[in-house]
């Protein structure tokens, strides 16, 4: 018993009771059918066995004085020209042929004894088709199993070719209205019979002949025709096949179906060459066979009895019916080929619209290919294609028209703009709609895009939108009967809308993804500036700390160098030995000072930052380098700013930040060719004020710029440093709000700027 | 017995008599005046013995304009404070050879306190960073004694950082000298501030 969700497990049992109800119902009615006479039983054993001889087989008719008359009438019937008096039947097989004789025998039993099951009316067609069909098979087998190759006995061949059907008739019997529309289904459908059959009564006729057959106690041999003829042999276990006579019963039914003698549904074999070949039976032998089956057959109907057929009828009659299939393929195929035509533009604008795709498309320009492909599917004059943001504000355009090479891409912001059309689409169809009339927003939005009506009515597919993008939609107006095309194809038109929808979603994925990336570059350059300047402050506070220590400690010792000097200075009487003392006070205090330098540089004092004029402060520090400097006055050149800018910075300190500038500048640069430029400029917008100080200097090669801001640093390797003058002064513009840089090139000239605030801030 | 001046100068404690003697008046006067309280000063306990500190005498005279030079040996005391001996030994050499001073020396913020207390200079040049405590908790617990309030102190450092000479001048100091200076400054800044001409 199947256990799962309480309606499922319901269904499913349901259909399984009934299903074998079903087969039990059909297998009782199975048994219920008439047995062969006992007659036929006997002869078919006579015939399947190898110790049964002519005799057996003429004692086995005699014995039924029925079969015996209808024998003699038969040979009377065959011999039409010769009027003989054959009295018996062994007279009989000697005219007629043994073989002959049984094979009559057998078929006037069986036909009988299947005529005797009832038919309804549906049924008496397809039982004269069937019966036809049948004949031909046998006439075929025994044809095949004539051949010397073939090791088969053509007698048994024969019968079971003429049985290997009747489970068809058997369950026509149990079940004529049921078995009619499995034949009208087949015919229809051209479904192989066998699963019609299945799908209809659980079993097919191969099950039921074999249950008929052992119910009628036919030979071994016979049974396993009926029941594995629609097999392929290659694949049964060796023990289920006793002779090739299934092989070659195959065959026959294969060779019948070609030839379309009568009718017994499709079957939908396929190696049936490599059968041929394992029967030792080559395709022309098979060819020979076929082209003698109808004169064979009439032969035979005419020895039997069984009613008039006509060797020419036969080909004529399977002719019409393989014209008829024909026919039908032809019409079926002419619809085919139609739903192919629309499915071919469907790929054909999937494959066009693909191609279109760019690695770098953004979601606009996916929209305008949408649109082209679309367009061009259904000779449309304009299209655009429409997607929204994830959060509705913004719908991306792409547009398309056939005059113009450039396809427009365009964003709009429908959030705001109180003239656009709402964000909020209520009317937005399901995506695997198919075309649709387009809704109000979309013809509103068709017209702002092209800035006028749209001529034609506007038709819509709406793109499949996977992932987080908003939906859209492709809006085209093109002519009815177009679109019309298209209507039948939902399938093939999802299929492009799903393209879409997914191109879609990867163009918007990869424009997050691009920013995403620009801005994690930009973390971490911000990331990487920030560590440098911890980097930076963390060594001048270590500079500072250890500034501080060596200045108590060296201070002490040069104030006692100093000051023992001074002592030995006051009490001397020789003037060069005071003037050396001078010498040593002034080098201690110079030592002295770089040591208090170094301490002010790591720990400067804190600014008290004040508005004043900025023209004043540069004038007066150009004063200053004039007359420090042995400069001519026109070798330093000030633009002057305007009276009322203004910085907001320590006076004193901007004093030391200008003069360690112009000092670094008049030393880079030879006294006579030295040109330093000093100019400013101020934007309102970002309360900064830049000053720049130029030189036409050595400047500096880069590795030595990246160190030109570092406490004693000195690109020279021996003399004297540059001291602290420009780390001092980068470090006041720090400390003043502000910040310093250099540019340089080597040979042309440093520039240093400096920027400071204009204001305070806040 | 009569003591000497020089004897007397360097005494704390005074009898009655020696005030006397001190002061060029008649024991009567000088006790007259402890009772009346215009000289401040103790009872030896257990007996009627009046006793009367230094610095009281000094009070004393200097309210009744009574000149009271020979009380000392006419020189400025200076005590130096710092823990660099070479540094101290320069400063003895020069105030000492300067003639105008009279020089002790200490090289921690405790005996610094000890001979504050002993030694009672006019003048402390301080080194502001001792091996104990800094020049600043020194200055600080001297300004917190009355009996120093005429104490000048000087403070001296290697490292003239703007925030330590505050807090110094805030904790009492006269004067700021960065290390290394000028000797004659010094001296001069010295002289000023214990006003000898």
């Amino acid at each position: 018993m199947i256990r799962t969700i309480p309606e499922q497990s319901g269904t499913t049992v349901v259909s399984t009771d009934r299903n074998r109800d079903r087969i039990e119902l059909i297998l009782s009615h199975l048994d219920r059918l008439p047995t062969l006479p006992a007659v036929a039983v006997r002869l078919l054993a006579a015939t399947t066995s190898d110790r049964s001889s002519a005799d057996d087989v003429v004692r086995i008719i005699e014995s039924d004085a029925t079969l015996t008359a209808a024998i003699l009438r038969l040979v009377q019937r065959a011999d039409r020209g010769v009027r003989l008096e054959t009295a018996t039947v062994a007279q009989a097989v000697v005219l007629l042929g043994f073989s002959a004789v049984r094979n009559a025998v057998l078929s006037v039993q069986i036909h009988g004894t299947m005529s005797s099951l009832g038919a309804s009316a549906e049924g008496e067609a397809f039982r004269s088709e069937f019966w036809t069909h049948s004949l031909a098979v046998a006439c075929a087998a025994e044809m095949i199993a004539a051949d010397p190759r073939c090791s088969a006995a053509p007698d048994e061949a024969f019968v079971c070719g003429l049985l290997h059907d009747i489970g068809k008739i058997a369950l026509d019997a149990c079940m004529p209205k049921s078995y009619a529309r499995v034949v009208d289904r087949v015919k229809r459908q051209r479904e192989c019979i066998c699963d019609a059959e299945r799908a209809m009564f659980g079993i097919d006729h191969t099950v039921a002949g074999k249950r008929l057959a052992t119910h009628w106690r036919l030979p071994r041999s016979i049974i396993d025709c009926v029941w594995l003829h629609h097999h392929d042999p290659n694949g049964l276990p060796p023990a289920l096949i006793g002779s090739n006579l299934v092989q070659v019963v195959h065959l026959a039914d294969h060779v019948v179906r070609s030839r379309r003698i009568g009718f017994s549904g499709y079957n939908h074999t396929s190696s049936f060459e490599e059968l041929a070949a394992g029967l030792g039976v080559d395709a022309e032998a098979l060819n020979r066979i076929a082209n003698r089956l109808p004169e064979r057959m009439e032969r035979y109907c005419e020895l039997v009895g069984l009613g008039e057929l006509d060797a020419s009828d036969i080909c004529a009659k399977s002719l019409a019916a393989a014209n008829q299939e024909l026919g039908r393929i032809n019409a079926e195929l002419a619809g085919a080929n139609r739903q192919l035509e629309i499915r071919a533009k469907c790929f054909d604008a999937i494959d066009s619209f693909t191609r279109s795709l760019g690695a770098h498309k953004g979601v606009a320009e996916v929209c305008a290919a949408a649109g082209e492909a679309i367009r061009a599917m259904v000779d449309g004059d304009r299209a655009l294609a429409y997607v929204r943001s994830p959060g509705g504000q913004y719908v991306y355009i792409g547009r398309s028209m056939p005059s113009s090479r450039h396809d427009g891409c365009s964003i709009m912001d429908v959030g705001t703009t109180s003239d656009a059309p709402s964000a909020h689409d209520p009317a937005a169809p399901p995506v695997a709609a198919g075309f649709a009339r387009c809704s109000g927003w979309q013809s509103e939005l068709w017209t702002r895009v092209f800035e006028k009506p749209a001529a034609r009515v506007i038709h819509a597919l709406p793109i499949g939108a996977p992932g987080e993008i908003g939906v859209g939609a492709v809006l085209v107006s093109a002519p009815d009967p177009r679109i019309s095309l298209f209507r039948n194809a939902n399938a093939e038109c999802t299929a492009l809308t799903m393209a879409i929808g997914l191109a879609v979603a990867t163009a918007a994925s990869r424009t997050d993804l691009e920013r995403t990336n620009e801005e994690l570059l930009d973390v971490n350059r911000r990331l990487h500036e920030t560590q440098r300047q911890l980097v930076r402050a963390r060594s001048i506070s270590m500079i500072g700390e250890m500034a501080a220590g060596a200045a108590h400690e060296l201070n002490n010792p040069l104030a006692v160098i100093s000051g023992r000097a001074q002592m030995l200075h006051a009490d001397c009487a020789d003037a060069a030995a005071a003037e050396r003392l001078n010498m040593i006070i002034e080098q201690t205090e110079r030592a002295s000072q770089i040591v208090t330098d170094l301490m002010r540089f790591a720990k400067p004092e804190a600014p008290t930052p004040m508005s004043h004029g900025l023209a004043d402060a540069l004038a007066e520090a150009c004063q200053r380098w004039r007359t420090r400097s042995s400069l001519r006055d026109e070798q330093i050149v000030l633009s002057l700013p305007a009276p009322d800018v203004n910085v907001y910075v320590d006076p004193l300190q901007l004093d030391t930040i200008l003069d360690a500038i112009i000092a670094n500048a008049i030393e880079a640069t030879s006294p006579e060719t030295a040109l330093i430029k000093i100019n400013s400029s101020s934007e309102s917008s970002d309360d900064t004020i830049r000053i720049q100080v130029e030189d036409n200097g050595v400047g500096m090669a880069p590795d030595v710029l990246e160190r030109a801001l570092d406490p004693f640093f000195s690109d020279r390797p021996a003399g004297r440093g540059r001291g602290l003058g420009l780390s001092r002064a980068y470090r006041y513009a720090e400390i003043n709000g502000g910040c310093l840089w250099l540019e340089s090139t080597p040979n042309i000239g440093t520039t240093v700027t400096i920027e400071l605030p204009a204001r305070r801030s806040g | 017995m009569a003591k000497t001046m020089t004897d007397l100068s360097s005494k704390k404690i005074f009898t009655t008599g020696e005030v006397a003697q001190i002061c060029k008046v008649s024991q009567q006067t000088v006790i007259r005046c402890f009772d009346k309280g215009r000289l401040s000063g103790f009872r030896v306990p257990g007996s009627r013995f009046r006793r009367i500190p230094r610095e009281a005498l000094i009070a004393f005279m200097k309210a009744n304009g009574i000149p009271s030079n020979h009380l000392d040996s006419g020189k400025k005391r200076i005590l130096i404070v710092d823990d660099d001996a070479a540094i101290v030994e320069m400063l003895v050499e020069l105030l000492t050879r300067d003639g105008r001073f009279e020089v002790r020396t200490a090289a921690t913020g405790y005996d610094a306190g000890i001979l504050t207390e002993q030694f009672r200079p006019d003048a402390i040049l301080l080194d502001f960073k001792l091996p104990d405590i800094n020049g600043t908790a020194v200055c600080r617990s001297i300004r917190a004694n009355p009996n120093y309030a005429g104490t000048r102190i000087i403070a001296m450092s290697g490292v003239a950082d703007p925030d330590e000479i505050a807090e110094l001048r805030a904790a009492g100091a006269d004067e700021f000298i960065r290390k290394p200076f000028e000797i004659q400054m010094l001296i001069d800044r010295t002289a000023e501030l214990v006003q000898v001409a």
